[in-house]
């Protein structure tokens, strides 16, 4: 151990001189915004000292209800995309591996995917009202088509040779699905999860901002129609670490799952 | 059925064969549409769903007397102006951080942080510094598509090609010309790209924050109209914008394909 001390410690170093290489500019940054809020150089309104708004995000969070919101709201996204995904897979694997399908799908999906989506809010609320139901199947809606898309285009790219030589040695079709189509489409599958999730969180913000009915969407825009930016600063605080854990954990599942590629 | 179908077709005169398989491609769509019309009145009350004839009339009203346009124009506004300066920003910043270990430094941490953050979540945020209005919407438009841009335009100034660089050195260029005349060029096909992505982004990002804070535009008009109740004039404000952004995403397609002949 103590032979090795001495090359762990200027490793250890280096490191740090990386990582404060890296940092450096975020602390200057947010070392300035707590002195410009402090002085009151800009107005409070505008821009709360950083203290505050962790402050603030401590007490949100404290009294329940930041976590009640953040529950919300990930429930409607996470719902919305898991149906996403179920159907988005089916088709998408259906129409690489079926001319109807495909034929049937094809001018749907080409029409569908460029709507820009948020837009039909309007209509999912005079359809299914402004409750759970109606933002779920927004979002699964949604993020239909980036799934759908994927799994079609990596099903198709997976390689003929790979097919032949299972069917040559007798594979079912069925199991041809699950043991080859599957596993060698899936990258490409995930890719389309990776896009999908953001736009589940997309349309969600912006449908609870619009309508209401609690999420991190609806506590942003009640700051910011009750004058309280410090909770419109919270509040994305709070987005973002749901943003960067939801990135880091498909990541993660991506590497577990693929761990073979 | 794809190959049954071809081959008859393959037996018609030759000027035909594109048009039939033209109007074969797009059947399911017709039969939908048919159903909508269908659906429309009988299982479902007219108000709610209005069936596409007279939503498509609504189209044409809105176009002929040109109520459309005021909104649409403001909207085509925002969204280029915001994408443009999204453009030119992240160029400028993907380059700066390919080619200069401080520039990276300073900027990573920033760009890592606000990656996972749907950008349509700082509406609000925008609302309390610019209020509600254009600004609003060309500040999300311009966030939104920024970070694309950024990614390809410094994804591509990292891999160029070594010998080119080698090359234009041995030759004597100078470090701006070398920015100049052999990184930018060779990074234009994967800005592009980035390009193409940030489209169909900056319709999400106008629409949303018209929808939250706005009192013109599309995302604006689509919103009073349900709120009204007057629902045929919203299905053909949501149709226009869907046709604009396909269109836009197909016409930037197109362009692409005719500047890159040398790809």
């Amino acid at each position: 151990m103590d032979v090795n001390a001495d090359a762990t410690d200027g490793f250890d170093t280096s490191r740090l001189v990386d990582i404060g290489k890296s940092i450096y500019s975020l602390v200057i940054v947010l070392v300035l915004w707590e002195l410009v809020g402090q002085l009151e150089l800009i107005h409070y309104y505008f821009l709360p000292p950083l203290s505050d708004i962790i402050l603030r995000f401590i007490e949100l969070t404290l009294s329940g209800q930041m976590l009640e919101n953040a529950f919300l709201t990930l429930y409607r996204a996470l719902v919305g995309l898991a149906i996403a995904s179920v159907f988005g897979v089916i088709v998408g694997v259906l129409s690489a591996r079926n001319d109807f399908v495909d034929w049937f799908f094809d001018p749907i999906i080409k029409i569908g995917y460029p709507v820009p989506i948020i837009s039909l809010i309007p209509v999912f609320m005079l359809w299914f009202g402004i409750g759970d139901i109606s933002k779920i199947i927004m979002v699964a809606v949604g993020t239909f088509w980036p799934v759908a898309v994927n799994a079609r285009d990596s099903t198709q790219q997976v390689q003929t040779n790979l097919l032949w030589a299972a069917q040559m040695m007798g594979t079912s079709d069925r199991r041809l699905l699950r043991r080859v189509v599957l596993p060698a489409a899936l990258p490409g599958i995930i890719t389309g999860f990776q896009i999908a999730m953001p736009l589940s969180l997309i349309i969600t913000f912006v449908f609870e901002m619009v309508a209401g009915g609690g999420g991190l969407g609806a506590l942003e825009i009640q700051g910011v129609r009750s004058f309280q930016s410090a909770q419109v600063y919270a509040a994305i605080i709070a987005v973002m670490f749901i943003g960067i854990g939801l990135d880091r954990g498909l990541r993660f599942i991506r590497s577990r799952l693929l761990h073979w590629t | 059925m794809g190959h049954a179908t071809s081959q008859r077709i393959e037996t018609l005169p030759a000027p035909l064969q594109g048009i039939v398989q033209t109007i074969f491609d797009w059947i399911p769509l017709g039969i939908l549409v048919v159903l909508w019309e269908f659906a429309s009145g009988t299982f479902v009350a007219e108000s709610i769903l209005p069936p596409p004839t007279i939503v498509l009339s609504r189209i044409v009203e809105l176009i002929v007397t040109g109520d459309v346009f005021s909104h649409l124009f403001i909207s085509l506004f925002r969204i280029t102006v915001g994408l443009g300066l999204s453009i030119l920003v992240g160029v400028l910043l993907g380059i700066g951080m390919a080619r200069s270990k401080p520039v990276e430094n300073f900027f990573d941490i920033f760009l890592s942080m606000t990656y996972p953050i749907p950008k349509t979540a700082l509406v609000p945020l925008a609302i309390l510094w610019l209020g509600v209005g254009t600004e609003t919407a060309i500040l999300i438009v311009f966030l939104a598509c920024l970070l694309p841009v950024v990614l390809n335009a410094y994804n591509a100034a990292n891999d160029v090609n070594q010998s080119l660089v080698w090359a234009a050195q041995m030759m004597g260029t100078s470090e701006r010309a070398m920015l100049f005349k052999v990184v930018f060029p060779a990074t234009i096909p994967e800005i592009m790209t980035g390009i193409r992505q940030a489209v169909p982004i900056a319709f999400v990002a106008l629409v949303s924050a018209e929808l939250i804070a706005s009192n013109q535009g599309m995302g604006y008009l689509i919103l009073t109209s349900g709120q009204i109740g007057n629902y045929p004039r919203m299905f053909a404000n949501i149709v226009i914008i869907s046709a604009v952004a396909f269109v836009a995403v197909r016409g930037f397609e197109e362009a692409r394909n005719r500047v890159l002949v040398w790809t």
